[in-house]
């Protein structure tokens, strides 16, 4: 019992880290939080559930496809919604712009699925493995698998591409990286497009293993990426490791120990409880402030 | 060069014209005639309206003006940024229907009460602004938020749950019983009045002109000797204390409280009426209550279209008017 939990909490604490690591990213290039994550997310859910159901093509390319269009989504809000402001004296300006870009996008997907639970098709092989005597099913495993090879990817990509060098460096300083020659818009673009992608493959992943997807997912998928993020210390790809890890044990083993209902609430207890330990998240460095 | 000259010149026009016109305003005679033109406007209104669908909305906007004017407390006169301020409307909310349904309480103790309630819990919260700062201070709040939502709804023995607490009888002050939307009306122009009244009271006071201060540059502020973590707290919870008084009138309103009254997306609506109004001054939020509760009201046909309309409002009105329709300046970072 104990080792089932603790599998499925891992399982959904890697989809989460995949959710969370386009909005930390955005968070620390832009200190702005992107309120239509999670919309973008189940937009792309959507689009896979539709091309799945109705057209039945292979879940790889729809995959595929559906994570270029929600990249492709995050970039316009990033263009639309949030370039113009962004010099503008105040963040809680483009934050709003940010919300508004959510309720679109949300009353959009409302438009075209409705706002009822739909059931996701199974994507992954549903078979059960007898691994020392515990039943291990293989979806979980396979999604462990490509949450975690898509995590390694993207760590690899920043650190050895020189574009992923480029969203580095704009990220630690923005004045200087357009002094150095690097795109600003461009790059921007980029972590915005990469970001929603890895939040479709997080949102298909989530929606497979519960074969469930509804319109609510999307605005509970960006508190939970802010939350992850925000425990694990923002900005840094190690934190939204530990931020979406953490967050998928515990709500797993609440979930099963404590109570169901008060799950969520005992998550942002203990979210409370981490920001006034270390206000900075576990791997977050001080941050100093400017005089 | 020239081309920069004539610009900055036709800037420093409408710069000056904006003075002079703020300062017309800002003449006290004249401000005095307004507001008293402006009380007694409100108090016939009802005799002008006889629609009732009509006072209907006109309750809501009294109701969103109060809890806005508290929210614009707390985000434009301090620049903490509160995604929660829901859950101190619904405190108050469930304070009145508790109190009233299960203890026989009369109404006035209730508003007072639930006003305290959510003062208190306000400075609990605001007590974190010593130590987490910024977007940090706005997932507080919103994880507070989702947890008074969430414990309003498991916890069935007290509030009742997801059903909400329904049958809340009708209030009555000092033999005033309040029936008709008309009496309703009366309820909430009191309330306003007495909002608008304290807080202008209070930004004009020593205490106001501090956490301006803080507002328009924290660092400088504290080096003045203001205390700015005890302020900012202060402020957090009188900023609450308006919201319990709202929420307190949405329950004898209704008649009836669920906790999605309270989600979330309440919350953000009331700072999309904050920022569209125009934040860090008194009546502003108001322009962005009439027009938000407007939208919402014209665009009712099209019910499934609403959300995506006022999303689009936001972001064009933010694109092209950062500082609101009727915001004084934009926030400074």
């Amino acid at each position: 019992m104990f080792f089932d939990v603790l599998l499925i909490g891992i399982m959904v604490g890697a989809i989460y880290t995949l959710v969370t690591i386009g909005y930390s990213m955005v968070y620390s290039i832009l200190k702005l939080m992107n309120f239509a994550h999670g919309d973008v997310y189940i937009f792309g859910t959507f689009i896979c559930y539709t091309l799945l159901e109705k057209y039945n093509i292979h879940p790889l390319l729809a995959i595929l496809v559906a994570a270029t269009l929600g990249g492709i989504l995050a970039s316009i809000v990033e263009i639309v919604a949030y370039r113009r402001l962004r010099s503008e004296q105040h963040r809680m300006i483009s934050m709003i712009t940010a919300l508004g870009a959510a309720y679109v996008i949300q009353n959009s997907n409302e438009l075209q699925w409705g706002n009822q639970v739909l059931s996701f098709p199974p994507i992954l092989n549903a078979q059960t493995l007898h691994i020392f005597g515990l039943a291990v099913p293989v979806t979980q495993i396979l999604i462990l698998i490509i949450a975690v090879g898509l995590i390694v990817l993207f760590t690899l990509f920043l650190k050895y591409h020189p574009y992923g060098k480029a969203i580095l460096c704009v990220s630690e300083d923005i004045p200087t990286a357009s002094l150095m020659g690097i795109p600003i818009n461009k790059t921007i673009t980029m972590v915005y497009f990469i970001g929603g992608m890895l939040g479709v493959v997080g949102g298909i992943l989530y929606s497979t293993s519960y074969s469930a997807v509804s319109l609510a997912m999307g605005f509970r998928g960006t508190i939970i990426a802010f939350t992850a993020a925000v425990i694990g210390g923002i900005g840094s790809l190690g934190g939204a490791l530990v931020g979406g890890m953490f967050l998928g044990i515990c709500e797993n083993f609440i979930g099963v120990y404590v109570s169901s209902s008060y799950r969520d609430p005992i998550t942002f207890l203990l979210l409370i409880i981490i920001l006034l330990v270390k206000p900075t998240g576990i791997m977050g460095a001080v941050e100093q402030s400017k005089v | 060069m020239q081309n920069i000259e004539q610009r900055s010149d036709k800037h420093e026009s409408t710069f000056n014209n904006i003075i002079k016109f703020k300062s017309l305003l800002e003449n006290q005679v004249y401000k005095k005639i307004a507001y008293i033109l402006l009380l007694l406007f409100s108090v016939f209104l009802p005799n002008i309206v006889n629609n009732m669908y009509y006072m209907g909305i006109i309750n809501y906007m009294i109701l969103y003006a109060i809890l806005c004017m508290g929210l614009n407390l707390i985000l434009g006169y301090t620049g903490l940024l509160s995604l929660g301020h829901a859950a101190f409307y619904g405190l108050g909310g469930y304070t009145t229907a508790i109190l009233i349904t299960r203890y026989d309480f009369g109404f006035l103790p209730c508003l007072i009460l639930s006003g305290i309630i959510a003062l208190l819990f306000g400075i609990l919260l605001g007590l974190p602004t010593r130590k987490v700062r910024g977007d940090y201070f706005c997932l507080l709040t919103i994880a507070f938020g989702e947890i008074f939502r969430l414990v309003a709804q498991a916890w069935i023995d007290f509030t009742n749950g997801a059903m909400g607490i329904v049958g809340i009888p009708i209030p009555q002050i000092f033999g005033w019983s309040i029936r008709t939307e008309t009496d309703f009306y009366y309820l909430g122009l009191i309330l306003l009045t007495f909002t608008f009244i304290t807080l202008s009271l209070l930004v004009n006071s020593k205490f106001g002109r501090a956490f301006i201060a803080i507002r328009e540059d924290e660092l400088a502020a504290s080096v003045m000797g203001i205390n700015t973590a005890v302020y900012k707290i202060i402020v957090f919870g009188i900023g609450c204390f308006y919201a319990g008084l709202a929420g307190s009138y949405l329950a004898v309103y209704q008649t009836t409280i669920t906790p999605s009254n309270f989600r979330l997306e309440e919350s953000c609506l009331m700072i999309i009426m904050v920022i569209v109004g125009g934040m860090g001054s008194l009546l502003a939020p108001i322009a962005g209550v009439v027009v938000m509760t407007i939208a919402t009201e014209y665009f009712r046909d099209i019910a499934e279209y609403r959300m995506l309309i006022i999303g689009v409002i936001m972001v064009t009105v933010l694109l092209f008017r950062p500082q609101g329709i009727f915001g004084t300046s934009a926030f400074k970072s």
